[in-house]
């Protein structure tokens, strides 16, 4: 007998992974085409992959012994302070949120990163699925044709189903490496589309045969990989950020972290349910203050940017924004001027579809070094975000084959300062 | 001539708060410091301590001794102070210089040259604070030195990039120095740390770090020295490891000799003294971890380092939640 597990060559992203399969779209009125979008829940996850230091962004102690060499500025909501590294942000704290109570279980990279994107719920065997691909099987993927879990991130892409856990390889992450469409995406020239479309109903013969032994997970998420594809040969223009006015370009930066925020605005514009925007770097464990002001500035802009062009097109009603990392840093710093890891009091950003606008939930005492209110963990975030977005976090349930599972820790509950 | 080996001179001076700059007073008879808790300090050396000077902001990141004792002290958050050489250290003025963090400054004469993130170089009086001019590079700015026997200025910054202007904040040339940055994903890492001519005017020593990451900073501490007419370059030191971090600050002891520290990955610091015509140190005193500052007076040197222990992820286990500091230690040059 085969086996039933399908290998991860068979979900790397190519050409001939891509092509076939009929467009998800094009089946409603362009009225009621126009209402679904309007009632479109989405999502931007800003990942600051390392560790972003609380002090240096969100809860600045400044002249305090922790407090670090900057000074904390006032934002456009009175009596709310960040950072100076964060200029344009402050001036858009209106639509924004922060919990500055965080307080999570891990202090390393390998166990954290998972634990919160996968919103540390309680062990019951099964691993659960990422943010985004809860996001993914909670919201659908809309109308847009795309598909609804896309990370945007420097280095290698591909089709990364390890996010999915229990939900399966189908709500997997498309990740665009460098924001770049996946390889060899269009049909080579020499093949003429007749040519190509006769491939395909081979290709679909073979699919139904392979089939036939295996899960269907398996091979669902195969023709998902081939559907996706086709809905991106079709959208080729959207990775071609050349062609937007040079005006957003220089608004967004033209590093990495801007050129792929402008990629996820459009990718958010184009109606995908769940956009993922990766920076690589944040773990200053050294040379923190420096460090974070070369980085935090490189955030600021195209963060504001993004938060400014959701705004003025009526998007924040429906997109929840949030930036966070797996944890903050520590107040004590290190005799390399760093500052280490730190779960125990750090803070998360977010705004926009279901959240208060100006708001700070939670307070840390006067030198950072604890939590004065309420703390919160990642669990109390993830019923916020699902609450913010109309799922009852509360009672939804997923069903992992008969197994229910809750789809946030059920010892938690939202943060109530912050929902709308 | 060089010695050896570096002896203690007396116990470590402890101080509550981290230390980033270190100076003799003029007639060596003073030690001061520029503290992260906003203080700047005095020690007899002795090690009793004097004076504690209040009224900064954020951290005091530098200070430096006029000829005739007064001192000039800054912060991070562009405050620029002037203090009397009496004992009772007055204030005599206090500017804002820059918008933001004021990383280096030098002194000639009657006047002051400031450095910034903020971007721009300014020269005040020394008098008086009064603005001389304010020139913009457009750079995050790290260092500055007068050129020997002129009130031409250098500036290191970020990008490796050396300014040299006139009295009037006119740019007469510049040159780079690229391994002295890295841009690691998105992080701009290194910068030319320290600019520092020697006692004739002959070399200008260039220091900082070749970076390899950014983020944990992987650093291979770097100097170089260049011949200050035609900067071309004399030798280059890199450090053997890339956990030894930057040559955070760098002394002239007379033509032939330099003393610098280095504060890598914690625990990680040497004091390291050359003779300027070798580019291998000729001595390496390995006890002190991150090492921040050095100065030298009759004889003796003081180096701030770093308590051990410094560093560790979340809260640890013990009751209270402690800050670093930065011990004194007197060291024989004899």
């Amino acid at each position: 007998m085969r086996n039933p597990l399908c290998t991860p060559v068979e979900h790397r992203l190519s050409r001939r992974a891509f092509l076939g399969a009929a467009a998800l779209g094009g089946l409603v009125t362009p009225t009621l085409a126009e209402t679904l979008r309007n009632e479109r829940k989405q999502v931007l996850f800003v990942w600051l992959d390392g560790g972003i230091s609380q002090l240096e962004s969100w809860d600045p102690k400044p002249n305090t012994t922790f407090g670090g060499p900057f000074r904390a500025i006032p934002t456009s909501v009175p009596g709310i302070h960040i950072s100076e590294l964060l200029p344009e942000t402050a001036k858009l704290m209106h639509h924004l949120a922060i919990v500055r109570s965080v307080r999570t279980q891990d202090d390393s990279h390998s166990a954290g990163v998972d634990r919160i994107q996968r919103g540390d719920p309680k062990n019951r065997g099964v691993v659960y699925p990422y943010l985004g691909s809860a996001m993914a099987k909670l919201l659908g993927a809309g109308d847009s044709g795309l598909p609804p879990y896309v990370w945007v991130k420097p280095m290698n892409g591909g089709f990364i189903y390890k996010d999915a856990g229990f939900l399966g390889p189908k709500y997997g992450a498309l990740a665009l490496g460098d924001g770049k469409p996946p390889e060899n995406l269009l049909r080579p020239s020499e093949i003429s589309a007749a040519d190509d479309e006769e491939r395909n109903e081979l290709r679909k013969l073979a699919d139904q045969r392979y089939t036939a032994n295996r899960k269907a997970d398996t091979t669902e998420a195969n023709s998902y990989a081939y559907e996706m594809a086709a809905q991106l040969q079709k959208r080729v223009e959207l990775f071609d950020l050349a062609k937007l006015p040079k005006k957003d370009q220089d608004r967004y930066g033209s590093h990495d972290l801007g050129r792929h925020m402008l990629l996820a605005r459009r990718l958010l514009e184009k109606g995908v349910t769940f956009v993922k925007v990766t920076s690589y770097g944040w773990d200053t464990h050294g040379d923190n203050f420096n460090g974070h002001s070369s980085l935090v500035p490189k955030f600021d802009k195209p963060f504001a940017a993004m938060i400014q062009d959701l705004a003025e097109r009526k998007m924040l009603d429906n997109v929840l924004v949030i930036a966070m990392s797996e944890f903050g840093r520590t107040p004590r710093i290190n005799g390399h001027l760093g500052r280490d890891h730190w779960p125990e009091a750090w803070s998360v950003c977010m705004g926009g579809r279901g959240l208060k606008k100006g708001v700070v939930a939670g307070t840390t005492n006067d030198l950072g070094t604890d939590i004065a209110t309420e703390p919160y963990d990642i669990g109390h975030l993830f019923h916020t975000w699902f609450q913010a977005l109309g799922i009852e976090s509360e009672t939804k349930q997923y069903f992992n084959r008969s197994q229910p599972l809750p789809i946030a820790h059920e010892d938690m509950h939202a943060v109530k300062e912050v929902l709308a | 001539m060089i010695p050896r080996t570096l002896k203690d001179v007396g116990k470590p001076i402890f101080p509550t708060s981290q230390i980033l700059r270190i100076r003799f007073s003029p007639n060596g008879e003073q030690l001061v410091a520029a503290c992260t808790d906003g203080t700047v300090r005095f020690w007899d050396t002795a090690g009793k301590e004097g004076a504690t000077l209040r009224g900064h902001s954020g951290w005091v990141t530098t200070l430096a001794f006029a000829a005739d004792g007064r001192l000039v002290t800054a912060d991070s958050w562009g405050a620029l102070t002037c203090w009397s050489k009496d004992a009772e250290r007055k204030k005599l003025w206090s500017i804002t210089a820059h918008e933001g963090w004021l990383r280096a400054l030098a002194i000639r004469e009657e006047e002051v040259a400031t450095v910034s993130r903020d971007g721009t170089v300014r020269r005040s009086k020394l008098g008086n604070g009064e603005l001389l001019n304010k020139t913009s590079l457009n750079a995050d700015l790290y260092s500055v030195t007068y050129s020997h026997g002129s009130d031409e200025l250098l500036i290191g910054d970020l990008f490796g990039k050396v300014h040299w202007l006139d009295t009037a904040g006119k740019r007469v040339r510049d040159f780079e120095r690229n391994d002295f940055h890295l841009l690691d994903r998105i992080q701009d890492v290194g910068g030319i740390r320290g600019l520092t001519f020697s006692p004739d005017g002959k070399t200008l020593a260039i220091s900082g770090a070749m970076p390899k990451t950014g983020g944990f900073v992987q650093a291979f501490p770097m100097l170089e020295l260049v011949d200050a007419a035609t900067q071309k370059t004399i030798w280059k030191w890199k450090g053997a490891n890339d956990n030894e971090g930057y040559l955070h600050d760098l002394k002239w002891l007379d033509n032939d000799t330099l003393v610098g520290v280095t504060s890598g990955q914690p625990g990680q610091g040497k004091v390291l003294v050359w003779n300027a015509k070798t580019t291998e140190p000729a001595l390496v005193h390995l006890k002190l971890p991150n090492c921040h500052s050095v100065d030298a007076a009759k004889q003796l040197l003081a180096v701030s380092s770093t308590n051990a222990n410094s560093s560790g992820n979340g809260r640890g286990k013990a009751a209270e939640y402690r800050h670093n500091h930065s011990p004194i230690s007197l060291l024989s040059l004899g």
